[in-house]
């Protein structure tokens, strides 16, 4: 029951965002999504020009790195896909570009739901300052944003509308607009189960009307279940490939910088950051860490010691266990198969407790590498240490 | 003493007939719970080892005045569950599946607030009094009977520091799982007051990690209220940053909320003593000599 504990949010891509606050009724510019050069002149035929063209990338400042161009035909369009397609952008490849009708922006707000764990409730925020500044905004003048909580068994109602208009300062003519489209934010915010969704920034174009220029949406995992459409965008998003990998076995994998040589597993993701804690404590530092879950066997703890070891600067691996579900012997046997096919140059800090501990020591005593068992976390991160100044 | 449950809490199980409920039933019963009713939809009427099943929690509950439900229901029908737990007047309901979508848990939440139930966890292994009663999964043998109070919103740590203290003869009074999950049905606060109070309980360990609020909480209400040791671990301090470590509760924001820095110094300022790791837990509450 208590599998793998793979559990956060999955952001979408502002296309993706896009398509489905136009869904609910929100209006965005016109545009089109295209992943090559070839696509362009048919895609975008039916679009009136002048076009901005923005790479669907998840990092952010987009537009400071050159991914957010202008251009007034097709041919102009055509040459800008060529040039940012396949280019590596804020650590991201640009697979995809959303090719858009360019709008008059008269003004810049900003709109967003949160879901916040202190209220434990969602949460409207609203500032009449919107754009790239909003952060800056948020340090510096934090009354310029108004947020309202929304009480879930009542949820959203024309008040909160008027509460913004209240306090923001905005003219008392888009009370009606505003009101719907925080309804329909609303709306979409609990049916894709967001624990954001934001509108950034929220336009007030050319013929007075209002419209989402840029969009970020979170989705919680958990709730993937139920929202096939969304499931099936994960797969084109651009993530780190041992992360796909390990989810594929149902671990968690998570990369934590490129100045370690330490990865660490545990069956909790508690336990791991406890030991990775320690570990930075005595000097040292971790690359990635990996959540087994629980009731892991042989063959997928092999599968877990090969992906961790696929990261090309990870030499150590500190497996702690405290087996209830997890037994010990299939976790010892796991590590067995992987290190003794092929990855008998690095080494395997053991801590394993509980279920069939002593079988495990038997298969661990056997291994035909550096597999070193450990009595607790404090003597593993001490063999680690010390292993790792005799290298 | 001890809280929440104890050798007289009279327990339901939800999802009594499914494989996990069968198994971890029995388990309880072994430890001495008062297992008293169990409900599956579809199953009333009849019974599994010796308990009776109802369709209805509604039911079972006035059959039997049970005062806790623990849920043994796939992460997809939990809030339904705790629903029909909460609306038919169950004091205490235990949650423990992993991976219940946050919106279903704010529901919960919100909605426990006006019915004045308390729900634990989800991602929770539950509850135990050890030697008295337990409403869990958790591996018993390692908990033994004594006067340490723990809660934690993580189980790995949990287990380590429960079996660290048992190896050193030191026991404990109540051990809650208040779950990795981004909204928890309850928190340290609710419990802090109960532990205060308790007997039984002479020093309080408090097991957090990064993400959230309810460590500051925590530090707020220990300094105006608790006179008893307590001691804290918080977890996270070099995980990386708006990135989950699995647990959907263990984010930092970027402005720096709920770092693990920051609840620290709350909490020593209220008199918390530190640990760094599982086995600092232990020496602390051994240099303490209070239990």
């Amino acid at each position: 029951m208590m599998n793998s504990g793979v559990m956060c949010n999955m952001k979408l891509l502002e296309y993706m965002g896009k398509e489905l606050l136009s869904n609910h009724g929100i209006t965005v510019q016109k545009g089109v999504v295209v992943s090559s050069v070839e696509e362009v002149s048919q895609k975008a035929k039916d679009l009136k020009p002048p076009f901005v063209l923005k790479v669907q990338i998840l990092a952010g400042g987009r537009g400071k790195a050159g991914g957010i161009k202008f251009a007034d035909d097709i041919k102009g369009a055509e040459d800008i896909c060529l040039e940012l397609l396949g280019k590596e952008m804020r650590g991201c490849i640009v697979n995809k570009i959303l090719i858009a009708q360019k709008v008059e922006v008269k003004t810049e707000w900003y709109l967003s739901i949160i879901l916040d764990r202190l209220s434990k409730c969602p949460t409207v925020i609203f500032s009449s300052l919107g754009g790239i500044d909003i952060e800056q905004t948020a340090k510096t003048d934090p009354g310029r944003i108004v947020k309202i909580p929304v009480n879930p068994l009542i949820g959203v109602k024309d008040y909160i509308a008027r509460y913004i208009i209240e306090n923001s300062g905005i003219d008392g003519k888009y009370m009606e607009e505003l009101n719907r489209i925080i309804g329909n934010l609303y709306r979409l915010f609990n049916e894709y189960d967001c624990t954001l969704a934001e509108i950034n920034p929220l336009a007030i174009v050319d013929d007075d009307n209002l419209m989402a220029i840029d969009c970020k949406a979170d989705i919680d995992d958990s709730s993937l279940y139920r929202h096939p459409d969304i499931l099936e965008f994960r797969n084109t998003i651009d993530e780190n490939p041992l992360t796909i990998e390990a989810r594929k076995f149902n671990f968690l994998y998570i990369p934590l910088g490129t100045e370690g040589d330490i990865a660490v597993a545990s069956n909790g993701s508690g336990m791991l950051m406890s030991c990775i804690d320690l570990i930075t404590k005595s000097g040292m530092k971790a690359c990635a860490a990996l959540d087994l879950g629980g009731g892991a066997t042989s063959e997928r703890i092999a599968q877990a010691v090969r992906t961790i070891f696929k990261n090309k600067g990870t030499e150590y691996l500190f497996i702690s266990i405290f087996g209830g579900i997890t037994r010990c012997d299939e976790v010892a046997m796991g590590v067995k198969i992987a290190i003794e096919d092929g990855l008998k140059d690095k080494t395997v800090i053991l801590r394993l407790e509980g279920t069939n501990k002593a079988e495990a020591l038997k298969i661990s005593q056997s291994i035909d590498g550096n597999v070193i068992d450990v009595k607790s976390i404090s003597e593993g991160v001490k063999t680690l240490k010390s292993g790792r100044k005799n290298r | 003493m001890s809280i929440l449950i104890d050798e007289k809490t009279k327990l339901i199980i939800q999802g009594i007939t499914g494989r996990e409920g069968t198994f971890h039933g029995q388990r309880m019963l072994e430890y001495g719970t008062k297992v008293v009713a169990g409900v599956t939809p579809g199953k009333g009427g009849t019974e599994v080892f010796g308990i009776p099943v109802y369709d209805t929690v509604r039911e079972a509950y006035l059959k039997t005045g049970a005062d806790a439900s623990i849920l043994f229901v796939p992460p997809k029908f939990t809030a339904i569950g705790a629903y029909e737990a909460m609306d038919a007047g169950i004091p205490l309901v235990i949650t423990i599946a992993e991976h219940v979508p946050v919106h279903d848990m704010m529901s919960v939440y919100n909605i426990s607030k006006s019915t004045g139930s308390r729900v634990i966890g989800p991602n929770s292994f539950g509850v135990i009094s050890p030697g008295k009663s337990k409403a869990g999964f958790m591996h018993d043998k390692i908990f033994t009977q004594g006067s340490v109070g723990i809660m934690s919103r993580s189980a790995t740590n949990c287990y380590e520091t429960v079996f660290l203290l048992t190896n050193n003869g030191i026991g404990q009074s109540t051990v809650i799982g208040i779950g990795g999950d981004m909204i928890p049905g309850s928190a340290f606060i609710d419990y802090l007051g109960m532990f205060e109070a308790d007997e039984q309980t002479k020093v309080i360990v408090l097991i957090g990690e990064i993400g959230g609020s309810d460590e500051e909480a925590a530090a707020a209400f220990i300094r105006e209220n608790i006179k008893k040791p307590v001691v804290a671990l918080i977890a996270g301090k070099n995980a990386p940053r708006g990135t989950s470590m699995g647990h959907a509760g263990a984010i930092v924001s970027a402005d720096g909320t709920g770092s693990a820095q920051n609840k620290e110094e709350k909490l020593m300022a209220a008199g918390v003593h530190i640990a760094e790791g599982t086995e600092h837990i232990v020496q602390i509450i051994k240099d303490l000599r209070c239990v």
